[in-house]
């Protein structure tokens, strides 16, 4: 009971973080390298609006959450929208210059300390017992709730709203959509948004598990042969991906050698390279095009 | 006009390539790569922003010999090709006297190489000591870092040997990095020899996103005692991790730069973390003159963090003290061979040096834990020394 529900936590980490890997991708085909700073950046702020709001942890959680979001609108508004027309690579170089300027600028204004956003907002990581002697932590609980709002809110977004059905029209042909009215770059600065929501809700909340410090931006990336097992273009196969992903590890970590887990991620994506290459629920000829 | 601004700047640059070794001359100069950006940067910087504030400090008394000391930093990020380039420039360009290294150890062998062809003494100053510092110890390499592989180790579990009564189930957890996994695989080995039943050996991977997958294997190993030697994330998620999964046993650990503050934050009277550093808890003249030092540099990491970097500047001081003015890297090299530092209680002995040990010839380890009856951290173990052979 208890590798289940370890499989779990892990697996709706690597999710939150890979929604927004695939929310970039799917709408502009640009892949965010940016992204494990983007999440620590969504850390931070909780971190500052923690010691902002004191005293009052939801105003602090909110706050910051909608801070990510406008991060994620800014970055697209002041960088990557200068990137339209130009060749995807350049753009997906830009995120690479926006991670290293975001790494440098973390380190100047917050130092390198380690940091404990959950102590700053009052609460406790406590254990909760689960059915069949297995226990999980309030975060790892909050991590699981989160994952399912997340993607249960993005599915509904894009398949039952205006914008979202705008934001899959635009992924699907830009230039189509283009055509018919829609405002491509208000769609990009949305997905931009919300990949960084998303992003930075799975770095508070492991920020608020383990601790705030630089290796965060590590564990984005590693999120990210998830995505590309579950094919990087669809949200379904996030979830697939990530789950499958998670299920290797721990049962490797269990059943084999520990020392095996930080391979493992990589193993799973070379195999589904060399069997299905556009990932689990991919779209082919996206990936033909790339 | 263009020309004549052209000009100027040239000649400007010229005068001050022409100066800067001059500048040099009238001072003492050490040359440092550190980690100063980057994931490992929190264990780096406080290192460095100490031995800075320390030696300003000493330049505020009216320097060393009557000369100052002059740091030249550079930012390595922990990358080896940005170690090797800071090597090369702080010894061709730079001139310095010693090269210090505090970064991971994947920078030491471009810096060692650097340092080997110019025949330029190589200190590691808060990062992991090389075995080479170790009896017999290479000519150029030294270290004062208060940790040591195998001794580290040795005196941890004969700290569980004499505070446990009933047969000792350990297990151990490391970080995947060659250093700590070397230390636990001694340790796992060492153990036997003590006595004690080795039950899981957890490795986890630098950095994990979810350390209950590993603290759940160890826990269904059923230690009574687990020691950890790794960097302070490992070794206190794995601990965490443990005690929300409902382990009840004890943990020991390595107490790096933060530990006195981590003590306070856990609150687990079964956490001890055992090190070669004293807590500022005790209250030292010493500690008064760090808590001055830190607070006239404007430091932002707190005061406990800054030992270690302490110890590297009155090791630096007493170096130089004996470097005879012209300094060459010769001479320096001569101070370092014979060297033994009042470290005025910040560990349990002086720091010395000989032409074989590097490292030092005797090490003293103290262990702590947090008393929840005093609500406050406390000594389990005073200083036991071991013997460097």
């Amino acid at each position: 009971m208890q590798l289940a529900v370890n499989i779990v936590v892990l697996a709706s980490i690597y999710a939150l973080i890979c929604c927004g890997y695939v929310l970039i991708y799917r709408v502009s085909r640009v892949l965010s390298l940016a992204h494990g700073e983007l999440m620590m950046l969504g850390a931070y702020g909780l971190y500052a609006t923690a010691s902002l709001f004191s005293g009052q942890p939801l105003a602090a959680i909110v706050a910051a959450a909608l801070l990510a979001l406008l991060v994620g609108i800014l970055v697209y508004a002041a960088l990557m929208w200068r990137m339209t027309g130009e060749s995807v690579l350049a753009a997906v170089l830009a995120t690479i210059a926006l991670g290293i300027l975001l790494r440098g600028a973390m380190i100047l204004v917050f130092g390198t300390q380690t940091q404990y956003p959950l102590r700053d907002l009052g609460w406790e990581n406590v254990s909760i017992a689960l059915a069949g002697g297995a226990r999980i932590s309030a975060v790892g609980l909050a991590l699981v709730l989160c994952a399912v709002a997340a993607y249960g809110s993005l599915f509904a977004f894009l398949r039952a709203t205006r914008w979202g059905i705008r934001m899959r029209a635009a992924g699907q042909n830009p230039l189509l959509a283009a055509q018919r009215g829609i405002r491509l770059h208000v769609v990009y600065a949305l997905a931009w948004g919300l990949a960084t929501f998303t992003g930075g809700m799975a770095g508070m909340l492991i920020a608020s598990d383990a601790g705030l410090e630089g290796t965060l931006v590590i564990i984005g990336l590693k999120a990210f042969p998830a995505a590309l097992v579950g094919g990087l273009d669809s949200l379904a196969g996030a979830l697939a991906g990530a789950l499958v992903v998670a299920t290797a590890e721990v049962l490797m970590i269990h059943y084999v050698d520990p020392l095996l887990s930080d391979v493992v991620p990589f193993f799973v994506l070379l195999a589904m390279l060399v069997v299905r290459p556009w990932g689990l629920f991919g779209s082919r000829e996206e990936l033909d095009r790339v | 006009m263009l020309k004549l601004i052209r000009n100027t700047a040239q000649c400007s640059l010229a005068a001050a390539l022409v100066a800067a070794p001059a500048l040099a001359q009238d001072a003492y100069v050490i040359g440092v790569s550190a980690a100063l950006t980057g994931p490992v940067a929190g264990t780096y910087a406080p290192v460095i922003d100490a031995v800075r504030a320390y030696l300003e400090h000493v330049n505020a008394r009216g320097g060393i010999n009557g000369k100052p000391v002059r740091l030249l930093v550079q930012d390595d990020g922990a990358q080896p090709s940005k170690a090797a380039s800071n090597a090369k420039q702080l010894i061709a360009q730079d001139k310095v006297l010693i090269l210090l290294n505090t970064s991971l150890s994947s920078t030491y062998a471009p810096m060692v190489a650097e340092a080997k062809r110019a025949n330029v003494p190589l200190y590691f100053a808060g990062s992991v000591c090389p075995k080479e510092t170790f009896p017999p110890a290479d000519p150029l390499q030294f270290c004062s870092t208060a940790f040591g592989a195998t001794l580290d180790s040795q005196a941890a579990l004969g700290f569980v040997k004499a505070q446990t009564s009933e047969p000792v189930r350990i297990g151990f957890a490391a970080m995947a990095i060659p250093v700590s996994r070397g230390e636990i695989d001694y340790a796992e080995g060492l153990s036997k020899s003590l006595g004690m039943t080795p039950v899981d050996k957890q490795i986890t991977p630098p950095p994990t996103p979810d350390y209950t997958p590993f603290a759940t294997k160890l826990k269904d190993a059923r230690p009574n005692w687990v020691w950890s030697w790794a960097p302070w994330v490992s070794q206190v998620r794995t601990f965490e991790a443990l005690r929300r999964l409902g382990w009840d046993g004890r943990y020991i650990t390595w107490a790096h730069l933060n530990a006195e503050e981590e003590l306070a934050r856990i609150k687990d009277a079964k956490f001890y973390v055992i090190g070669t550093n004293a807590f500022l808890d005790d209250n030292l003249p010493i500690h008064a003159e760090i808590r001055a030092v830190a607070h006239r540099a404007n430091l932002s990491h707190p005061v406990s963090y800054l030992t270690e970097g302490y110890v590297v500047g009155l090791v630096l001081e007493q170096v130089l003290r004996n470097t005879p003015w012209p300094p060459t890297p010769q001479k320096t090299l001569a101070a370092m061979n014979r060297l033994k530092v009042d470290l005025k209680g910040l560990r349990g002995g002086p720091l010395e040096w000989t032409k074989d040990n590097h490292f030092r010839t005797r090490q003293y380890y103290r262990v702590w834990h947090w008393d929840g009856g005093k609500n406050a951290v406390v000594r389990v173990q005073d200083w036991k020394a071991l013997d460097v052979r």
